[in-house]
């Protein structure tokens, strides 16, 4: 129930005002909420879906057991959290990000080097877009020196 | 015999008393304030809602820039100036883009924890809490002890600076390509770097006022004096700023030009993207005007100040050992 508040509430500050959002990411406009895990085998349960947006919960920074040191691992009144999303096929994927937190994409120990980082647009509740070159295969997703205990996020390939 | 016992027992018992003494310092830095900067350098505990470390905008694989024109606060507050390097920031007398009178880099660093001009870490009002959750942790509480042992290891805004100026101190560049060909009396080993060289001390004169071995005099200069630049509504009239002399509107301290080719984007409101740019922007009264060509050759010049070994350096980055 206060989960359905709450994504009730944020997609309401969210889209306030209507706006124009590009057509690749109009999965942004529905979201459904998915809880960060805090170490790696919590991951089976917080697991993203490319193209759908999520309203995710986050931890507390000294709680969580990061996969890989993330480069900016935030003090202990941050939040983060990791999650597990499956790349379909290789190409250019954004992470869209509804709060400034620091964002490490790892597989097989190794954090995909990003190439463009953007805001978003006016309004939007986007905060910021990073992308990123990937593989196929199973990504680790790491939130970490995030200020707040939940935000959005959407994975979706771009090219 | 009996004497000749007590002297072996003795010194076993010495060996026994000071050998993990000895060991666990081996694997710091040998100067305790140094280590608990270099901690508090990367802690980002240190800003209001812990997303932000001193190293969040000046990371060690840029030269301790960012990258970024200007870098967002804390609390996402706009960003005023580019972010500079802190190669050799413990050589310069004036601090940050235009102040001539900060006391040193322990009073500098207050400007990110708590200035407001812009908001950066966002502490201003709460700076006891800093206090509080680094004394939350045993580990900053032991290192606090080993660094200020004549103030009891006490932890307040006061040693939290002072370690940090300790950390910045170390901060030191002078292994890049030039230097070791200078320490050599080898010439550079491009002829376009070589160009570069002549152009920048003699013809073009840069050396005036990035002045060799810091390239930089760590003086004030008007170079662009006819451009007012408003950025995210923030006015910048540099050194005036804080003198109130209007004879100083619009100057700054020349930046050292050490790893200048890492610490992309240029000048104070980081208008620069390129270096081709940053240097045709500088408004010079002499008599050469420089062509396309030179100017490259000057960029081939700078190269060669870019120190790999400052960049990589473990004792520079974050601890590989955490503070828990
Ligand atoms: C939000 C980004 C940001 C953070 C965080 C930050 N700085 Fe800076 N730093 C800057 C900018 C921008 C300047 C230039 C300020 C100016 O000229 O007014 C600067 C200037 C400096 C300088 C002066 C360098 C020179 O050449 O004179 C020092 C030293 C320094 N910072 C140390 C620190 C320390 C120590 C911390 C952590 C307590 C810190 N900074 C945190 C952005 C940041
Ligand atoms: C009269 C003094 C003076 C002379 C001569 C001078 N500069 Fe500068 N230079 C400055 C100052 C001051 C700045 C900072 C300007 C600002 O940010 O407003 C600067 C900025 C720069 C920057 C950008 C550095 C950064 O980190 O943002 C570069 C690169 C540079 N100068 C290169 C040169 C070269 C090459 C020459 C010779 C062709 C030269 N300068 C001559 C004073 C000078």
């Amino acid at each position: 129930m206060r989960i359905i508040l709450l994504i009730g509430l944020l997609s309401l500050s969210l889209f306030a005002k209507e706006v124009d959002l590009p057509v690749e990411l109009n999965a942004w406009k529905s979201l459904s909420y998915v809880g960060a895990a805090k170490s790696a085998d919590e991951l089976l349960n917080a697991s993203l879906t490319l193209n759908n947006a999520s309203y995710v919960g986050l931890i507390n920074t000294p709680k969580i057991k990061y996969v890989t040191k993330p480069f900016n691992e935030g003090g202990t009144v941050s939040y983060g959290g990791i999650f597990e999303i499956k790349i379909p096929q290789s190409g250019i994927y954004r992470v869209v990000l509804g709060n400034a937190s620091w964002i490490d994409l790892v597989k097989d120990g190794k954090a995909a080097k990003s190439i463009a980082h953007n805001g978003g647009p006016q309004n939007s509740g986007i905060r910021k877009m990073v992308d990123y070159p990937l593989e196929a295969g199973i990504y680790t997703l790491q939130l970490s020196a995030g200020a707040d205990s939940t935000t959005a996020i959407l994975v979706t390939k771009i090219k | 015999m009996i004497t000749n016992m007590n002297w072996i027992y003795r010194v076993a018992i010495l060996l026994l008393v000071f050998m993990p003494d000895l060991y666990s310092q081996s694997m710091q830095s040998s100067d305790p304030k140094v280590e608990l900067g270099r901690y508090l350098f990367y802690n980002a505990d240190l800003s209001i809602n812990g997303t932000m470390a001193c190293a969040t905008c000046h990371e060690q694989r840029r030269a301790f820039c960012d990258g970024n024109r200007v870098h967002p606060g804390a609390l996402d507050d706009s960003g005023k100036r580019n972010v500079p390097t802190l190669a050799n920031v413990s050589k310069f007398k004036n601090l940050t883009w235009a102040h001539n009178h900060l006391s040193g880099l322990a009073e500098q660093s207050l400007a990110p924890i708590r200035g407001t001009d812009p908001i950066e870490m966002g502490m201003n009002g709460h700076e006891d809490e800093i206090a509080k959750r680094l004394s939350q942790n045993e580990c900053y509480q032991k290192l606090f002890a080993r660094a200020f042992p004549e103030q009891k290891g006490v932890i307040t805004l006061s040693t939290v600076t002072q370690a940090l100026e300790s950390f910045e101190k170390t901060l030191i560049s002078d292994n890049s390509l030039y230097d070791q060909k200078m320490k050599a009396h080898k010439p550079l080993p491009t002829k376009e770097a070589q160009a570069g060289e002549k152009l920048f001390f003699k013809t073009a004169k840069c050396n005036t006022c990035h002045t060799a071995p810091l390239f930089s005099d760590d003086a004030f200069h008007q170079i662009e004096p006819e451009h007012q630049v408003v950025y995210n509504g923030m006015i910048d009239n540099g050194l005036s700023d804080v003198t109130a002399n209007q004879k100083d509107k619009n100057f700054f301290r020349t930046p050292s030009l050490r790893n200048v080719f890492l610490s992309y984007p240029y000048w104070h409101d980081g208008s620069a993207a390129t270096l081709f740019e940053a240097i045709r922007k500088h408004n010079l009264n002499i008599n050469h005007t420089l062509s396309k060509r030179e100017i490259n050759q000057i960029i081939a010049f700078l190269k060669t100040l870019t120190d790999n070994t400052f960049i990589t350096d473990p004792q520079f980055g974050k601890p590989s050992i955490e503070c828990k």
